[in-house]
């Protein structure tokens, strides 16, 4: 027909074409294989036209394809030459009556031999958003026209052609959703059971046959609330009804319930398995609701927290031997907080349950020291707005174990949500706190003790920290402990010699020694610290801890500036006396002497007993006098020597000589023995003073007719000179002290023996002033033999 | 060589200086002249002569030294040695008053018996 070809003339194939291919494709109906359902309608075509042949023809880039045919073998033709490719063009019926009369088919191959058309009629397949994608048609091999009814049920079965193509396309649709869903739910891990709206299972996946050990087919159509426990269902109906002030009867409405609100409920749940046991699970309920968003069922998901359940047992286990209460703390800013864990230790420290601080940090609260309370939180407030990890300590008071003292200390982790969660431990500290208390009493009375000293203490540690001085210490010092390095105690502190002037030098401070593992004993220092120079005695030692290492060190302060005050006054007082009785006994002395001697006159036979006592008593006076004199320049270290290198042995004679009045005296004798040859470097005066005092000394003890022993021996680096008597020796309890100060064996000794008491000490001093070292070896009963020993100057004089 | 006959003492103290001036005399057998003070000394020194002057070092008001140096300034006396006695006596102070010129220091107290003696020595030493 020529007008409507005309029709299809304007219509712009080109621009339809690509999306016209796509629309066929979308029905994947291309090259499948025969349908009843498409073969009934080309039957009807046929039957209602009154032609031999009816075909669906479906019209791709390159061919017509036949979905069904009828009068017909070929499956397809080529498209060029294909009638129906026109039909396509249009919106309507396409209709050639006689195709050799027609100048586009006349030459058609298809009419001039194959099936040798002549009439065609076909109406287009147009699809539902308005492509056209075949025809039904009818041909004959005769021309023919079709009445106006043949041609309006051509049209309708052609709508009916793609509704069938449409019904065909969701089928399949739908057939692959179906298999999705379930290749999905049968590999989900999670177990997945849909209801019914009434609660009825109407399906299970395999995890949830697994889960609950029943096979789908037992548990279909079952109700869905047989796998709960009913007392579980019972405590949730009444919570729901609390919740919602209205009655939720203990069935599958108690699971429905908040799906009216929440949209899906999560909660954990335990499922009765099909043997009877409980498995933990978390079940998510959502409705099911179709396109009307009409209810359709229900979508249970419940997933296994066997292992959980597992693990939290685990963790229950551990916490358990925890000593205390492990914790998370959840937190979020503007609330209270909440406690998603606390340990059965919760119980020993608070008295509480770890249900009753689930949701609410109250019953806590109510159980810490009502004094502690505000610093507890505002220590919490603190760490988690800085995120930073809690430690505290406070009271409680638990309402059986009474007050008890707990310490508290949590790490914070920040979560993505802008909350913290603490992960924490609390401890029961109380006994440690008792331990704590009495310590501080010990120290505190340890610290008490040291104030009541009236010694002055000072204590540092191994790395030379001064930690400790005392009232008296500070005191002394005139300052506390300061971090001042070792190596400056002695300036920072002003420590001196006795003699005031020359500075201690940083290693002879006496901590300072004894932080080094030395024992100091009795080591006298000035503190020049204050106005007035203290002398102390100091003892330091070094401080072990139990295994032996050395952990610091401590010094003794024994304050005995008034004792040298005394000690000095005495000493001036001596002297002074000393001096002022010079003169005195010097004129007895002399007058005595001079009378006795006979140059004043003859003296009567009665009277020179009586003077000779006198005079030698105003002598003895007069040595005594010199020797405290001696004794105080020593001790002031007014004496001063004139050192020669000179040969001892004539020293040695030369004493035997000045002291042969004694001999006299005592009727003893002295004898020089193997006389050593050597050289000392002395002032021969003073070794003259002390040869003579051992000498009259080992004299006056000797019984008379005995012989005195002056004898020399040579070593490497010194020589001794020995003094031996054959007197009654030395007494043992007289040892320690015979070199000390107005030492004699008894107080009748010096009446009987004479001398001053004061020779050994002068000589003690005199002999270490020179180098040397005095002593004694003894036998009580078989003599004494009294030695120094001075440095051998040969090298010296070699040298120079 | 001339003998030592006479000699000038000085000391303060009465007691030390009857007996030093007995034992001297008695002893020693020579002619002495006691003053109790350099002034003493100065004033009647010059008109005894002495052969040597035997000196305190502790004099109240003029000390030896200073005494030894004040006598020296006068022409009779110039030449007179001079022995100091002290009580007080160390190495320093001794070497202190040799330099000053005194001859010999001897120390306080002294053996009276003992002094003339050793006196004469060092008159002989002197004279060396």
């Amino acid at each position: 027909m020529d007008a409507r070809d005309a029709d299809a003339q304007d219509m712009n194939p080109h621009d339809n074409e690509p999306s016209r291919l796509a629309a066929l494709l979308r029905y994947e109906i291309l090259d499948t294989p025969d349908e009843h359902d498409f073969d009934d309608f080309t039957q009807l075509a046929a039957y209602i036209c009154e032609t031999p042949i009816a075909l669906i023809s479906l019209v791709d880039d390159r061919r017509q394809w036949f979905k069904s045919r009828v009068g017909l073998d070929v499956s397809e033709t080529p498209r060029e030459i294909a009638f129906c490719a026109h039909t396509i063009q249009g919106d309507g019926i396409f209709e050639v009556d006689d195709a050799r009369q027609d100048a586009r088919f006349a030459d058609n191959p298809l009419v001039t031999a194959g099936p040798a058309i002549r009439f065609y009629a076909g109406a287009p397949l147009t699809s539902p958003d308005g492509h056209n994608l075949g025809t039904l048609c009818v041909i004959d091999r005769v021309p023919r026209t079709l009445r106006p009814e043949q041609r309006e049920a051509l049209s309708r079965l052609a709508r009916q052609v793609i509704r069938l193509f449409e019904e065909r396309l969701l089928t399949k649709r739908f057939a692959e959703q179906a298999a999705l869903q379930h290749a999905i739910l049968d590999s989900a891990t999670s177990a997945v059971l849909v209801t019914q709206t009434d609660g009825t299972v109407a399906r299970l996946n395999p995890a949830a046959e697994r889960l609950l050990g029943y096979p789908a087919e037992t548990l279909r159509g079952r109700p869905f609330t047989t796998l709960f426990a009913a007392a579980d269902l019972q405590r949730r109906a009444g919570a729901l009804t609390r919740e919602s002030q209205r009655p939720i009867a203990a069935d599958f409405s108690a699971l429905t319930a908040p799906l009216a609100r929440n949209g899906s409920d999560v909660r954990e749940w335990q499922l009765r398995h099909r043997d009877g046991h409980l498995v933990p699970v978390l079940l998510t309920l959502s409705p099911i609701l179709d396109g009307e968003q009409r209810l359709r069922g229900y979508l249970a998901i419940a997933y296994d927290l066997t292992l959980q359940a597992q693990l939290q047992l685990r963790l229950q286990q551990i916490a358990a031997q925890v000593p205390g209460m492990l914790f998370q703390f959840h937190w979020r800013k503007g609330t209270a907080g909440a406690f998603p864990y606390a340990s059965e230790g919760i119980e020993q420290i608070f008295g509480l349950r770890p249900e009753q601080i689930a949701d609410d940090l109250r019953p806590i609260f109510a159980v810490v020291h009502p004094d502690d309370r505000q610093r507890v939180l505002a220590t919490i407030r603190e760490a988690a707005g800085s995120v930073t990890p809690w430690h505290f300590e406070h009271r409680v008071l638990h309402p059986t174990r009474g007050q008890r003292w707990i310490e508290a200390r949590a790490t914070p982790l920040p979560q993505s949500d802008g909350s913290v969660l603490w992960h924490g431990l609390v401890t029961d500290i109380t006994e440690r706190k008792a331990q704590q208390a009495e310590l501080d009493k010990q120290q505190e009375m340890n610290r008490r003790l040291l104030e009541a000293l009236s010694e002055g203490v000072i204590a540092c540690d191994a790395q030379g920290n001064l930690t400790l001085f005392n009232d008296l210490a500070r005191q002394w010092h005139g300052r506390d402990a300061a971090p001042v390095p070792p190596e400056q105690w002695a300036s920072v502190y002003r420590l001196y010699q006795p003699d005031e002037q020359t500075p201690l030098a940083p290693d002879q401070v006496p901590l300072f020694r004894a932080l080094h593992g030395e024992r100091v004993r009795n080591m006298e220092l000035a503190v020049l610290a204050d106005s007035t120079p203290r002398h102390v005695l100091v003892s330091a030692d070094p401080l072990f801890a139990p295994d032996g290492s050395q952990i610091g060190a401590v010094a003794v302060l024994h304050d005995i500036t008034e004792r040298k005050r005394i000690e000095r006054m005495r000493r001036e007082f001596v002297a002074t006396v000393s001096h002022e009785l010079r003169t005195p006994v010097t004129s007895i002395a002399g007058s005595l002497g001079l009378i006795s001697s006979g140059v004043m006159g003859e003296i009567p036979a009665h009277l020179q007993e009586l003077l000779d006592i006198a005079y030698q008593n105003s002598q003895r006076l007069s040595e005594l006098v010199n020797d405290l004199l001696d004794m105080d320049k020593l001790n002031a270290g007014q004496m001063r020597f004139e050192f020669r290198v000179q040969a001892l042995q004539p020293l040695l004679e030369q004493a035997l000589r000045s002291n042969a009045g004694y001999a006299q005296r005592y009727k003893v004798s002295y004898r020089l023995s193997n006389p050593a040859d050597a050289l000392v470097r002395v002032d021969a005066l003073r070794l003259q003073q002390v040869l003579s005092n051992l000498l009259s000394n080992a004299a006056k003890y000797s019984p008379p007719g005995q012989e005195v022993e002056l004898s020399s021996v040579r070593s490497d680096e010194t020589v001794r000179v020995s003094v031996r008597d054959r007197g009654p020796g030395v007494a043992e309890a007289f040892r320690d002290r015979i070199f000390q100060k107005f030492a004699q064996a008894d107080s009748s000794d010096s009446r009987q023996r004479g001398g001053t008491g004061l020779g050994l000490a002068i000589s003690k001093e005199l002999v270490e002033r020179m180098g040397g070292r005095i002593g004694f070896d003894s036998t009580p009963g078989q003599g004494a033999c009294f030695w120094f020993e001075l440095p051998l100057a040969d090298r010296v004089k070699e040298i120079t | 060589m001339k003998p030592l006959e006479r000699i000038l003492h000085v000391e303060d103290v009465p007691s030390i200086q009857v007996v030093t001036r007995i034992a001297l005399e008695r002893i020693g057998g020579f002619q002495v002249l006691s003053c109790a003070s350099g002034e003493d000394a100065l004033a009647r020194g010059p008109a005894f002569a002495p052969d040597l002057i035997l000196l305190d070092v502790m004099l109240p008001d003029m000390d030896g030294p200073e005494t030894m140096h004040r006598l020296r300034e006068l022409p009779a006396l110039a030449a007179v040695p001079v022995v100091f006695l002290t009580g007080n006596i160390d190495d320093q102070r001794l070497a202190t008053l040799l330099n000053l010129g005194a001859c010999d220091v001897l120390s306080k107290p002294f053996d009276p018996l003992q002094l003339s003696e050793r006196l004469r020595t060092i008159w002989t030493r002197v004279h060396e």
